[in-house]
């Protein structure tokens, strides 16, 4: 911002005290919120090594847990943060133009997705919770036998009977275990045992006197769970972050607070925007994508 | 051991490597003195050479001198890595475990150590050896983690739930040695301890014959085999047997039903009586139960060294020289490989 | 240089003007204050508070061990006071203590801005340390912790009865205090640097505070999800470290040393920064090798991140990895190695004064040059298979962290004193305070590393009796620890209200931070100051009207 050197006794709106001019203010932010997301990368990056570890030695329960996902709902919110980052960019854009109608109305959509993604999580984990997947026993909907309750799980008009969250017939789970879908697991394990593809852990952590063991399988798909609600609960934590930002921003822009020559904030929420966004399109395939294919490729 | 009052200040030298980690730690002090008193006696004669006389003088200014930093950076890279080196020699030694051995098992618990000889003796935080003769210990825990430590013998090694570790040593001294758990544990951490007698040949001998238990491992093995477990109702016999025949496996090659070799080692043994889907062998159904939950560690120790009998390993007897043993493979496959099940509880 | 009268070139004493101390006297202006140097100042009393408790902990063991029976302290007890002296002192004195501390005060006073890029935030960092600090001593007073500060599974998830999971998230949460300060530090190092102050002219504090920061910003998040793990795993009672259902042990040690490995150099590389000022200043002489030192710190930080494996040599791990650990920690030791040297060098042809800081400096040297060297030891594999979790580690990291770091700090606070608060402490008890600590550090921790060669193990409340004349001669050279560093905080304190008034720059030294008020004023400078002179210029380059720093000395010799 060459352009606007200022004497000492001008003081730009925004500049904060510590600051010889809105130049080093700008470069100082950015500068910040990059080294900020450099310390979230490490952070995630701790789970995604754990991630790592356990689906190398576990790929088979990583495709059983997988599958248990939701990938049209996973899909939806994949979509919802990409436009959202869009409206995120446009926010940034525009409040460089200093046009603050359509900053409010950006903010408010950007905010409208996130609300949407957040949503949609919340969707998902209801219905893991009536479906046993909780990984931890007891913390589950406890579900006598022979008991039909209709789901209260949203249901999505185009979604198909075998999609849908709550139109299967209830597993019993009288005292809120963790347990899985046998029937949908079992073609991924007929096909790992006919192509041979368990690895050196799985041989072992399957297996209990030559026969599978439902009980040690549905151990490692735990796993996968624990990690499954720890990442996707983490990321969630940084969308509700993300909200508390834009409804500050929001606040900020009504009030006409950003031209050109102070946009900063926005700026760098839209770079923190972003990166959640990114550590989503990560997640996504991770999650939900990844051990699909064991299927498609043996049921087509 | 202390035999005197006066403070010693190196432990015992009591195992075939001793003397290479001593020789190690000795150049490492040579090497601590030298520059220690080099440069503290440089400090002190430019402190005491150059101190204020004028307030606020200024000396004449030295920026710096680059080929003295290339020296100074060189000569201590090499030093460090004739360090490394020499680490690097006795840690060879330290965790490649020699053939011939004879086979000890140790089972960690808080807080006792739980040790079982190939001639059927049980000890709990006491291990007799003899001396000359090389020793592994293969060692497990049934909770948390531990360390078998014994300073006179100059080594150690984690001990972890799920898994076996190995560690060897050749006594080379009489007497009797600390054995340390190094890894905390809990409460009675600093309790878990005992000793180690180094008997020489004919006093271990005699230690055999005063206090041999009722069963060898092999026999205590052989009666699970044949009585307890039933395993001979499939494993003994000839090829129409349902199970596989075990006379000669042992650290041979195995083919597995998914077209897989694998070394028939301790593990695999051990995995095999645990989780016997897992890797079974070719031509054979996966048709044996799990024993897992019906065998104790210790029993399971007793399983293994019959198993291993049956292949003429005579460290699986009373104590002749053994032939052959894991190599350093067996250590160095990845942790994460064997951490997965915390088995025998 | 139309600024050099603002500047205090002559060290001359000033009528009093309102400075960072009495620029408002209520509570809140010091709760809410934005002011760098209140906030160091709130720093330095929480950290010291910390200190104290870590070290009546440290009292205790030491007494416990004068005896080989636990006959003070039953075992359960002593398990909990090992591990609440390194939880306390690794987390909430050694890590935050200099960057937080002198780091705080002094980064915007040494590049000439007034203030740091981010007050808020480090603000915000201040109170994160208090409410992970009350977490943790909330902990402790429910009934403490007992899983050793390694946390390890799957003690520390499944079998300890003790508050791990509290702890954990005071950890967890004081974490983010450190990456705030690290954020700031290097935003700050990066653009607010005065006019003229080019990277090149950084006090070689900055750029160790610089590495440090980076350290800070990739180590810290990676222990703050493990802890976070743990956590979870204990609240859930179901987990990915607990190897009863296939969780994996050894990834916590991975994931740990990962970050822990890293943050002994959060906890020795500002050290180094004080005493590169302390050298060269107290020698007037610039310091040898300027560049050497500085890229050595950032060497430093970068390969601490690759030797993590050390930690586990007996773990189990593949032999092959520990080779390459142990290759890698060989290599770590060379930046170390050209620090010393350097340091040495600048003493030649010095003119040495020796102040309490400069005896602090020389004592940190040879202490230091005891802690790398022993590094050594521990990272030859084959030898570290004997000493490893043996006294002889302890004593080690005792003289990288307490002879390394402590000292340091302690020299640093020495030397800034008068910058900080104005006053002069008493030199006399200053250099026996000095000479005490390193006398009775030096008893108190030898001592075991013979201990460890011989043998006895660490984090033992019983040992051998064998052992029982090295562990008096270390519990008798704590007790003379404990006064050389009890001394200070009277003398300190005693030069809070007696002390005689420090001028704005009692030694003559070159740095910026001397060239503005003794307290500075709340923005630091009167006006932002032009940098025109190299870093470490003593002669008159620098613009110090030493003749008249002469005459100030005859009117009034203290000052």
């Amino acid at each position: 911002m060459a352009e606007h050197k200022h004497d000492d006794h001008y003081h730009p709106p925004g500049l904060q005290h510590q600051f010889e001019d809105m130049g080093q203010q700008m470069d100082s932010v950015t500068i910040g919120m990059w080294v900020f997301l450099a310390q979230e990368i490490m952070f995630f990056g701790g789970l995604f090594t754990a991630y790592l570890v356990f689906r190398s030695k576990f790929p088979m329960a990583f495709a059983a847990g997988s599958n248990e996902l939701d990938a049209l709902w996973g899909g939806i919110n994949t979509l919802v943060l990409i436009v959202s980052s869009l409206t995120m960019a446009l926010t940034v854009y525009y409040a460089q133009k200093g046009k603050k109608n359509m900053q409010v109305a950006l903010i408010a959509l950007t905010m409208l997705f996130g609300v949407a993604f957040l949503g949609i999580k919340a969707i998902e984990y209801s219905s893991k919770y009536e479906h046993g997947l909780i990984p931890v026993d007891g913390w589950n909907k406890r579900i006598k036998e022979g008991e039909h309750k209709e789901s209260t799980a949203v249901r999505l008009p185009f979604e198909t009977k075998a999609s849908a969250a709550g139109t299967e017939e209830a597993h019993p789970n009288p005292s809120g275990d963790f347990q899985i879908n046998k029937e949908k697991a079992q073609p991924l394990i007929d096909i790992a045992q006919k192509e041979n593809f368990f690895t050196e852990s799985e041989k072992i952590g399957y297996f209990d006197g030559g026969e599978f063991s439902w009980e040690k399988f549905t151990q490692k798909v735990q796993i996968f769970f624990w990690i499954y609600f720890v990442m996707t609960g983490l990321h969630a934590l940084h969308m509700i972050i993300g909200l508390g930002i834009m409804a500050w921003l929001l606040y900020k822009a009504y009030r006409g607070t950003f031209s050109q020559d102070y946009y900063s904030p926005v700026e760098i929420s839209g770079l923190y925007w972003h990166f959640v966004d990114i550590v989503w399109i990560f997640l996504f395939p991770l999650l939900y994508l990844l051990g699909r294919h064991f299927l498609a490729g043996g049921g087509h | 051991m202390q035999d005197t009052n006066w403070v010693p200040l190196f432990p015992e030298q009591a195992s075939s490597f001793a003397w290479q980690v001593d020789y190690l730690y000795f150049y490492l002090i040579a090497i601590s003195v030298f520059f220690t008193v080099g440069i503290v006696a440089a400090i002190f004669y430019f402190v005491i050479r150059y101190r204020e006389t004028k307030k606020y003088a200024t000396p004449q200014q030295i920026h710096g001198s680059i080929p003295l930093e290339l020296f100074w950076s060189f000569v201590p890279f090499v030093i460090s890595m004739t360090v490394f080196l020499g680490g690097a020699w006795v840690y060879w030694t330290q965790y490649t475990v020699p053939a011939d051995t004879m086979e000890v098992y140790v089972v960690g618990k808080q807080w006792m150590w739980k040790i079982q000889h190939p001639s059927g003796q049980r000890e709990i935080n006491e291990l007799h050896v003899p001396v000359g003769r090389k020793v592994k210990l293969t060692m497990t825990t049934e909770d948390v983690l531990h360390d078998f430590f014994i300073p006179a013998f100059r080594t150690k090694a984690d001990v972890v739930p799920g898994r076996y570790t190995t560690m060897w040593f050749e006594a080379t001294k009489p007497g009797k040695y600390r054995i340390f758990c190094a890894e905390y544990c809990g409460l009675n951490h600093s309790g878990m301890g005992g000793w180690v007698y180094v008997l020489e040949q004919k006093d271990y001998d005699n230690w055999l014959a005063g206090n041999v238990s009722d069963q060898t491992p092999v026999q205590a093995g052989e009666d699970l085999f044949t009585n307890k477990l039933g395993c001979a109702s499939c494993h003994a016999g000839g090829p129409s047997q349902r199970g596989a025949k075990l006379e000669g496996i042992y650290n041979k090659e195995v083919k597995l039903a998914n077209g897989q070799t694998v070394i028939a080692d301790d593990d695999y043994i051990r995995n095999s009586i645990l989780n016997p889907g897992g890797q079974v062998v070719e031509g054979y159904q996966p048709i044996m139960p799990t024993f897992k939950g019906q065998v104790s560690e210790e029993q399971l120790v007793s399983l293994v060294a019959y198993i291993k009998s049956l292949s003429g390993d005579a460290a699986a007897n009373t104590g002749a020289a053994p032939k052959a043993s894991p190599t350093a493979e067996t250590q160095a496959k990845p942790a994460v490989e064997k951490a997965g099940e915390k088995e025998g509880k | 240089m139309d600024n050099v009268d603002a500047m205090k070139l002559d060290g001359s004493l000033e009528e009093p003007k309102v400075n960072y101390l009495t620029n408002g006297w209520s509570l809140k202006s010091w709760l809410l204050t934005k002011d760098h140097k209140r906030i160091a100042i709130m720093y330095l009393i929480s950290v010291s508070a910390f200190f104290f408790i870590g070290g009546i902990y440290a009292a205790t063991i030491r007494l416990e061990l004068l005896t080989p029976a636990s006959d003070l302290l039953e075992s359960g007890t002593y398990n909990k006071v090992f591990t609440q002296h390194g939880i306390i002192m690794v987390f909430f004195f050694l890590i935050p203590s200099i960057p937080a501390i002198l780091g705080n005060f002094l980064i915007p006073l040494m590049i000439g801005a007034k203030d740091l890029a981010f007050p808020r935030i480090n603000l915000l960092s201040l109170y994160i340390y208090w409410i992970g600090g009350a977490l943790t001593l909330f902990a402790l007073l429910q009934g403490g912790v007992d899983t050793g500060w390694t946390f390890y599974a799957p003690y520390s998830t499944t079998f300890s009865n003790s508050y791990v999971l509290l702890v954990g998230i005071g950890i967890f949460i004081n974490g983010f205090s450190s990456i705030l300060t690290g954020l700031n530090f290097i935003v700050t190092t990066h653009t607010m640097r005065a006019p003229g102050m080019t990277w090149f002219r950084l006090p070689l504090f900055v750029w160790a505070h610089y590495a440090t920061s980076l350290v800070m910003i990739l180590g810290t998040p990676v222990v703050a999800i493990t802890l976070l793990l743990v956590a979870i795993e204990r609240f859930a009672g179901v987990g990915i470290f607990d190897p009863a259902i296939g969780g994996d042990p050894i990834l916590f040690q991975h994931l740990f040393w990962f970050y822990s490995h890293p943050a002994v150099y959060i906890m020795i590389l500002p050290g180094m920064g004080v005493i590169s000022e302390l050298i060269s200043n107290f020698a007037r002489k610039r310091i040898f090798g300027y560049e050497f030192i500085a890229f050595s710190s950032l060497a430093i930080a970068v390969f601490g991140f690759l030797v993590w494996g050390h930690h586990m040599f007996v773990s189990g791990q593949s032999v092959y990895a520990g080779l390459v650990f142990s290759f890698l920690t060989m290599v770590v030791a060379v930046p170390s190695a050209i620090k010393v040297f350097n340091w040495s060098a600048t003493l030649y042809k010095g003119s040495i004064s020796y102040d309490t800081p400069m005896l602090y400096a020389i004592g940190f040297m040879g202490l230091f040059l005891i802690g790398g060297l022993t590094g050594l030891f521990l990272g030859s594999i084959g030898l570290t298979v004997h000493l490893t979790e043996t006294y002889f580690i302890v004593a080690h990291f005792h003289y990288v962290m307490v002879g390394g770091q402590v000292i340091a700090y302690l020299g640093g606070i020495h030397y800034w004193w008068p910058k900080i608060t104005g006053k002069l402490y008493s030199e006399f008890w200053g250099k026996i305070s000095a000479m005490l600590v390193f006398i009775g550090f030096n008893l108190t921790f030898f001592p075991q590393f013979i201990l460890g060669y011989q043998g006895m193990p660490r984090r033992y409340a019983a040992y051998p009796e064998e052992f029982q004349v090295l562990n008096i001669f270390s519990t008798a050279g704590a007790s003379v620890l404990a006064v050389g560093m009890t001394l200070p905080v009277l003398y300190l304190v005693h030069s809070l209200i007696w002390g005689e008034k420090a001028s704005a720059n009692p030694y003559m030294h070159p740095g910026l931070e001397w060239r503005t008020d003794s307290p500075p004023p709340t923005l630091n400078f009167d006006e932002t100051p032009v940098v025109t002179w190299e870093a470490y210029e003593f002669g008159e380059e620098s613009g110090m009207d030493l003749d008249a720093a002469r005459r100030r000395d005859e009117v009034s010799p203290a000052a």
